[in-house]
């Protein structure tokens, strides 16, 4: 293997970047429609449907003959598919309000926050340990080159991706302020403290893989957490698969604990005053942080690019791997990128299904929740990871 | 191209400086609180990629983490609801810019002496270390297994008292808190 110049590694890291955004750029709008449709099922309703009809006449027509059937058309289950379009564009093309009496600067400069913060965690996040693909011999500079599967695997990863999340609650509580109006400011603040209050919870629980792997890398955590753990090692994993998703939940302010923008109290919390791409910018962070926050759970709780999730992953290859065809050892017992990113899909639904499924908390429920029950459940999740690390690893 | 990126790697280290002496000067020049804050933050966000970029990985992060992340959000918190303007018309600014002067003026002298020394005097040949035996293991280790050998097995007694002394004042605060409302 040829060691890549400087001129090519950064080249490597650009095109990595790239496609992290496309991973974003795709997720992210599949997710919206697929939350529009799953919640509308949740609710005994079919959700999107209006656009096919008119955009693509034979399926219109097709679902009218069925309805004068009486029958649901099946049809309906993919109508709405161009809203995926329709949404981007409306905030695309939306007028851009800037209120009189807004701070301008920080008004414009809070989204971006927002938007960057969510973005830079990408960096640390490994899709695949080692390399995620081969660069062809005929692409220019590059070619034959490995591709790695995340774009800095760096010593500290974790907390990388700690630190850049924090960076996230500006782009709310500036957004807030900006507005200068009494909703967007009591919503900014409320938005903040919870952020800034169930991060320790979430940090906490997220220590327990650390404690039990003894590293801080993204990759090298995924793959002693999925592999490379004693049977004792799923207790702990398990308690903070659910406590870390929990906590999750609350800090990407999504139902049930999405008090931000809790609409019959706060009109549309922080982001009240903007409009089009402005608003849309915190509309995507939010969106990416689900993705962030499901990437990290997959990672380090659900096996990450192994198949089975809690630490199986080591007993199947251990115990299973000597009896199976070498095809399928390559399939069940290898890292695949595809397992990882199969396992975030899944997590989003999660999401969509949790907010069609609990209504919201009120506020004082959702400290008193963060406060008095998660953080002593992840000390003590803590101490059993501890325990499993002096004893059995 | 390989010389211009080869230059850009080794003088990040400037440019991060030079952001976190903007984000510096934004906030001691800035006539809103908040905007003051907000080159706070661009101050502790440089000072992130500076320590990054000498290779002390952990401690830019921990930079993140702590005063980024959480630090300069309780000064936001602080900022956007305390009423600056009356403290304004008592002149309470005012009557604290001589001593902020000749504070000032004291500290630049200080730094300068030291920056003076370490740059051009001779204790700029030798690394400054306390325990050489922890760097000849960083070399093998990774930045935050070294720093948490240092912490936890070498020097834990100094660590620990280091928190009492930081659970003394968040006592403290909260005393002073309450005296306050009652």
């Amino acid at each position: 293997m040829p060691t890549p110049t400087l001129t090519q590694s950064v080249l490597i890291a650009i095109l990595q970047a790239i496609l992290v955004v496309v991973f974003i750029f795709v997720i992210v709008p599949l997710t919206l429609f697929a939350e529009r449709k799953v919640l509308g099922y949740l609710q005994q309703r079919l959700g999107a449907t209006r656009i096919a009809g008119t955009l693509t006449g034979l399926s219109g027509f097709l679902n009218r003959n069925m309805w004068k059937m009486g029958k649901i058309p099946m049809l309906s289950y993919w109508r709405g598919i161009p809203m995926l379009v329709g949404d981007v564009l409306k905030m695309i093309l939306k007028e851009d309000i800037l209120p009189t009496k807004a701070d301008k600067f920080v008004f414009f400069i809070a989204p971006a926050i927002s938007f960057v913060a969510s973005v830079v965690v990408f960096a640390a996040i490994s899709f695949v340990p080692g390399t995620l693909f081969t660069l062809p011999q005929w692409v220019p500079v590059i070619g034959g080159l490995p591709v790695a599967g995340a774009v800095g695997d760096v010593n500290v990863g974790l907390l990388w991706i700690l630190g850049i999340a924090s960076v996230g609650v500006y782009g709310i509580v500036l957004a807030g302020w900006a507005s200068n109006s009494k909703y967007p400011l009591l919503g900014g603040l409320r938005s903040g403290a919870q952020i800034v209050s169930y991060e320790v919870p979430l940090t906490l629980s997220l220590l327990a893989p650390v404690v039990m792997s003894g590293s801080l890398q993204f990759s090298e955590l995924s793959r002693s957490m999925a592999v490379g753990l004693p049977i004792w090692g799923i207790v702990p994993q398990f308690f903070g698969f659910f406590i870390y998703l929990t906590c999750g939940f609350a800090e990407t302010n999504r139902m049930p604990f999405d008090m931000p923008e809790a609409e019959n109290e706060l009109v549309a919390g922080f982001h009240t005053e903007y409009s089009g791409m402005k608003f849309g910018f915190f509309y995507l962070a939010e969106y990416i942080n689900m993705t962030v926050v499901a990437a990290i759970a997959s990672a380090f709780f659900l096996g990450g690019p192994w198949l089975l999730p809690f630490g199986l992953q080591g007993l199947f290859n251990h115990f299973l791997s000597p009896h199976l065809p070498a095809l399928l050892v390559t399939f069940l017992c290898e890292p695949h990128a595809i397992f990882f990113v199969g396992k975030i899909i899944l997590l989003l639904f999660v999401y969509i299904w949790v907010r069609g499924t609990i209504p919201r908390y009120r506020y004082d429920q959702v400290m008193a929740v963060a406060w008095k029950y998660f953080i002593p459940l992840t000390l003590v999740n803590l101490m059993l990871a501890a325990l499993v690390r002096y004893f059995a690893v | 191209m390989e010389n211009l990126l080869l230059k850009i790697g080794q003088n990040l280290f400037l440019i991060f400086g030079l952001m976190a002496l903007g984000g510096a000067a934004v906030m001691v020049a800035a006539k809103n609180a908040v905007h003051s804050v907000m080159g706070f933050l661009l101050a502790m966000l440089a000072m992130a990629g500076c320590y990054l970029c000498i290779g002390a990985e952990f401690m830019g992060v921990a930079q993140l983490l702590v005063y980024a992340g959480g630090i300069v959000v309780l000064f936001l918190f602080v900022v956007m609801l305390v009423e600056l303007s009356k403290a304004k018309e008592k002149g309470v600014f005012q009557r604290q810019t001589p001593f902020a002067l000749v504070l000032a003026g004291a500290g630049v002298v200080g730094f300068v002496g030291v920056f003076w020394k370490t740059i051009f005097g001779t204790s700029a040949q030798e690394a400054l270390t306390l325990a050489p035996g922890l760097v000849t293991q960083g070399e093998k280790l990774g930045n935050a297994q070294m720093l948490s050998r240092g912490l936890f097995a070498e020097y834990l007694l100094p660590f620990e008292i280091l928190s009492v002394i930081l659970l003394v004042a968040l006592v403290g605060a909260v005393v002073l808190a309450k005296t306050e409302r009652v």
